[in-house]
């Protein structure tokens, strides 16, 4: 049971949840994102092992997100008429504002979480790996990536490197964490350009032991489709009708 | 498309996106906080530094395809580092690919000058607008809120993502790591080579 997220096709997994997605954006009823995002955290629960400590962390700064689109839906909303439910320093809410600000800070809730989902329980090799083999991604393109995601403990290193360098010859440290942002290009372009030359050399590498980018259907690592993706997939549209159709009925 | 790319420019495409990815992220994460703050107008003036990778990318290699693979790839970077915005990304990344796309396509591929590069960050402001104003439910808010919106977007995607894309991609050019790409080529006046 705890596996079943895990144990998804990720090309599935991210069909579907681009499909929900997708379909919620219809609604600006409160209480359709609302459901929907209840029932994907209990769906988290129930089906995936999750460290709920770091996904709380995770999503602090999207709550955050969510309670600003809450208080400009209510101050800048179109006029969409209804009952005014309270006023406060000359403005007027009426329930239909309410409701349609309620709506879109849950949305924003609920596609975090979903997404959040997503990235708890997919490997991203086998994102990559799945993308190739069933939804036909060129392997040119799929294994370029994955020479990108490889190399990104290399870059990490490499970004202290710059900035150790720098400040061995007395570049100076901005103080402040904006200014710090406005001077990146200090370290961005030496970054950038050691990118270039990684990237001739480990194309240069790749083709040199063969590998040409043709399309292919045999693989060292095959992703396939199961039994698990056929019932994940019943159980996400069926969040995703009972969401949609109870949404718009307790409206 | 594929086939008249070189190796060394789909991987060159994919460590652009790996760095950019990562200053995508941290963006992200700082408007979030900003959101808060202003709401959703946080967002916009920052949007250019979004579309700059597909800028910078088809600066350099300028191959048709350039500028959406890149911003697919690295919003797809994006996803593979793990983050809370999840495959929504992709999708985003690829809408915005699409706009600077189009402007390229619109010029033919032939002209590279500030002018179009400046479109081309317009391009994706209208692009990603367009998907935003569904995605995101901006039609529950004002029209003139909207618009206002629509504006700062436009602004920042020419300015950011146009002028700051060439800065970098003339800044990149000048450490001379980019002979054996288009960009280097054309400088020489070859430019069909």
């Amino acid at each position: 049971m705890r596996n079943l997220l895990h144990d998804m096709n990720p090309s599935v997994k991210f069909i579907l949840i681009t499909l929900s997605m997708l379909a919620i954006a219809f609604f600006f009823n409160p209480w359709t994102p609302f459901l929907f995002w209840v029932s994907i955290i209990l769906l988290q629960l129930t089906m995936s092992r999750t460290k709920w400590k770091l996904w709380l962390l995770f999503m602090l700064p999207f709550s955050i997100g969510a309670f600003g689109y809450l208080w400009t839906t209510v101050v800048f909303g179109a006029d969409t008429g209804g009952t005014v439910i309270w006023s406060f320093a000359g403005l007027d809410v009426t329930d239909e504002q309410w409701a349609r600000a309620l709506s879109l800070a849950f949305r924003v809730m609920a596609f975090s979480t979903l997404s959040l989902l997503f990235a708890f329980t997919t490997d991203p090799v086998k994102f990559i790996l799945s993308l190739m083999q069933q939804l036909k991604l060129s392997p040119k393109l799929a294994y370029g990536v994955m020479v990108g995601y490889q190399f990104l403990p290399v870059m990490k290193d490499e970004f202290i490197q710059i900035q150790q360098a720098q400040r061995l010859r007395g570049a100076k440290m901005q103080k402040h964490s904006w200014q710090r942002l406005l001077s990146m290009r200090q370290v961005l372009i030496p970054m950038l350009a050691g990118a270039v030359r990684k990237a001739e050399r480990s194309a240069f590498a790749m083709e040199a032991r063969g590998f040409t980018g043709e399309p292919r259907s045999a693989f060292y690592r095959p992703i396939r489709i199961g039994r698990i993706d056929i019932l994940m997939s019943g159980v996400f549209l069926v969040i995703l009708f009972v969401s949609c159709a109870g949404g718009s009925w307790l409206s | 498309m594929l086939k008249s790319w070189k190796l060394k420019e789909v991987v060159l495409m994919s460590l652009f996106a790996v760095v950019f990815g990562i200053v995508y992220l941290l963006f992200v994460h700082a408007a979030n906080i900003w959101a808060a703050v202003i709401g959703p107008l946080a967002y916009e003036w920052m949007f250019g530094i979004w579309f700059i990778v597909s800028i910078i990318c088809m600066y350099i290699i300028r191959k048709p395809g350039a500028a959406f693979m890149s911003e697919t790839m690295a919003a797809a970077i994006e996803v593979l580092i793990g983050n809370a915005m999840g495959p929504r990304l992709i999708l985003s990344g690829v809408i915005q690919g699409l706009g600077a796309e189009a402007a390229f396509a619109l010029t033919g591929y032939k002209h590279f000058n500030i002018l179009v590069l400046m479109l081309a960050g317009i391009g994706s402001a209208v692009f990603s607008f367009i998907y935003g104003y569904f995605i995101s439910g901006y039609a529950a808010l004002d029209p003139s809120f909207v618009a206002l919106m629509f504006t700062i977007r436009v602004l920042s995607g020419a300015i950011i993502a146009g002028i700051g894309g060439k800065y970098i991609g003339d800044a990149l050019l000048a450490t001379g790591s980019l002979r054996g790409y288009a960009i280097a080529r054309a400088k020489k006046g070859d430019v069909n080579a």
